[in-house]
């Protein structure tokens, strides 16, 4: 944007926060290239095509069964985990392609955390849920412990709230604290990229307001991919949106032009409501 | 503009913006036969015309309300998104533009009756009587392209502002010179000269009802933009 002043008023500094991002001007995290996914004779995803860029939250929103979760799942190999799947093309993470041979999925799945729609913390201690991921890297130093425990609930904004009580269960937490347990679980072993299905869909609106004021500051340090029914959600959460359909990327921009004024005739039925 | 309201799955939402519709549409309606019931009234000396336009000016008030209050309630309860979004944004500012038109036309109605009753020559009147006539065709032109989401109509519409400042400048000149030849005939020619502005006035808000529609059916501002140059903007956007 052109730089704008009136007397003395700097209008191209209040339009900071508002200016359109460009997806040209982002670092790619994660690129996708003709990825295509069927589940048996199914194809589940269509030759997909974009990057997610680094440190900014995208958004994936589409109607049930577009490919979003299922586009979500190949970023750490999930749908390994499904029999019938078979995958072509390559999903990169920082030039690295995930799918290639020898590729260590446990180390992938560390560096691409997620988080579901139902919070899903362990029978155990808060202290313990967080610290499980280390644990299993085998770091048992108990200051080393401490401290990224209360960094990762300091980072899930969930320190103030549990402080006093970090070796009682986990159950125990209402359903928006545990869904925050679990994303502080996820941040504990530094990931590079989160992903998120569906974060807040199981949670009242304050927990849900919670969680995206989170998104929001977890961004900064964080690749964040989100897959959200709730289109206002996506719209206030993220800077990317990508409208899926069918198991094809119809479109992907900016969010503030998406919601705006998308270019595609389909994007636009969908968020105005005039799906069929 | 129907096919921007229709095909949402939620009906009531359709059934809203119908109504939406229906009351820009009335209150346009109302407006439009305001200013040239207002310039009538003028031209033909006609008191009881001129306080029927000032009594109407109350409908156009309320309509401003009702509409406004329907724009809070869709979007509190619907947050619409893309068209519907700036459907609604540029229909509110929309009938704000209406609501300064009423005023205008309010205004030489008031102004037709200190004039009627001076009750001397009517210099100036073949002015108001060409912008008049212009003005009334920039009102209808433009609300008919707002129903008819008819984004060339809009752009003509727009561009004809034009030629009603050229007219009004042209005739500020020679009441200027009329006044300076003859001092006593001030106070009267002062009046015809705030009837010649709120005919230019109401000009500009005809021509911003059509930048307004430009947003609405494409999401390019051209508020800010001459309108001679409004098509090249959209080619540049598209």
């Amino acid at each position: 944007m052109s730089e704008t002043k009136t007397h003395s008023i700097d209008i191209s500094a209040m339009q900071r926060d508002q200016q359109t991002l460009r997806i040209e001007d982002e670092t790619k995290c994660l690129s996708v290239n003709n990825l295509h996914l069927y589940y048996g004779e199914k194809e589940a995803l269509k030759g997909i095509d974009m990057i997610i860029p680094e440190k900014k939250v995208t958004a994936f929103i589409g109607p049930s069964g577009c490919g979003k979760s299922t586009l979500l799942r190949c970023f750490n190999r999930m749908n390994d985990l499904v029999d019938s799947c078979r995958i072509t093309g390559e999903v990169n993470l920082n030039d690295q392609n995930i799918y290639a041979k020898g590729t260590d999925v446990a180390e992938l799945r560390r560096r691409v955390g997620m988080v579901f729609q139902k919070p899903n913390p362990f029978p155990k201690s808060i202290y313990e849920n967080v610290a499980y991921g280390l644990r299993i890297q085998g770091i048992n130093k108990k200051r080393i412990l401490d401290e990224t425990v209360e960094w990762a609930l300091r980072s899930a904004a969930l320190w103030d709230e549990v402080k006093d009580r970090l070796h009682e269960s986990a159950l125990g937490m209402s359903g928006g604290q545990q869904q925050r347990l679990v994303i502080a679980r996820t941040v504990a072993v530094k990931p590079e990229v989160l992903l998120l299905d569906e974060p807040a869909s199981a949670l009242d609106p304050i927990s849900t307001l919670k969680i995206e004021e989170l998104i929001h500051e977890l961004k900064a340090d964080f690749t964040i991919a989100i897959v959200t029914h709730n289109m206002q959600q996506a719209a206030r959460v993220s800077d990317y949106t990508a409208f899926m359909y069918m198991g094809d990327l119809i479109e992907f921009g900016d969010t503030n032009t998406l919601f705006t004024n998308p270019a595609k005739q389909q994007t636009e039925d969908y968020i105005t409501g005039r799906y069929g | 503009m129907k096919e921007l309201m229709t095909d949402h799955i939620s009906q009531q939402f359709n059934n809203e913006l119908e109504d939406l519709r229906q009351h820009f549409l009335t209150m346009g309606g109302v407006v439009e036969k305001q200013v040239s019931g207002a310039v009538e009234a003028l031209l033909n000396s006609d008191s009881t015309l001129a306080e029927d336009v000032i009594e109407e000016d109350s409908t156009v008030n309320q309509l401003d309300g009702l509409i406004d209050e329907e724009c809070t309630r869709i979007l509190a309860k619907r947050q619409p998104a893309a068209s519907d979004l700036r459907l609604i944004l540029s229909l509110s500012k929309s009938v704000s533009e209406l609501e300064r038109m009423g005023d205008e036309a309010k205004k030489i109605a008031s102004l037709t009756l200190s004039l009627i009753e001076e009750g001397e020559s009517p210099r100036g009147y073949v002015e108001i009587d060409r912008i008049g006539v212009m003005v009334n065709r920039m009102i209808a032109d433009a609300l008919d392209a707002i129903a008819r989401l008819d984004l060339k109509q809009a752009i003509r519409v727009a561009k004809k502002d034009r030629d009603v400042d050229l007219e009004y400048n042209t005739a500020i000149r020679s009441l200027v010179t009329y006044m300076m030849e003859d001092p006593r005939s001030i106070s009267r020619v002062l009046n015809v000269i705030w009837v010649l502005r709120s005919l230019e006035r109401i000009g500009d808000h005809a021509r911003h009802l059509c930048q307004h529609l430009v947003y609405m059916v494409k999401g390019v501002d051209v508020r800010h933009i001459p309108p001679q140059e409004i098509k090249k903007e959209l080619k540049k956007e598209s």
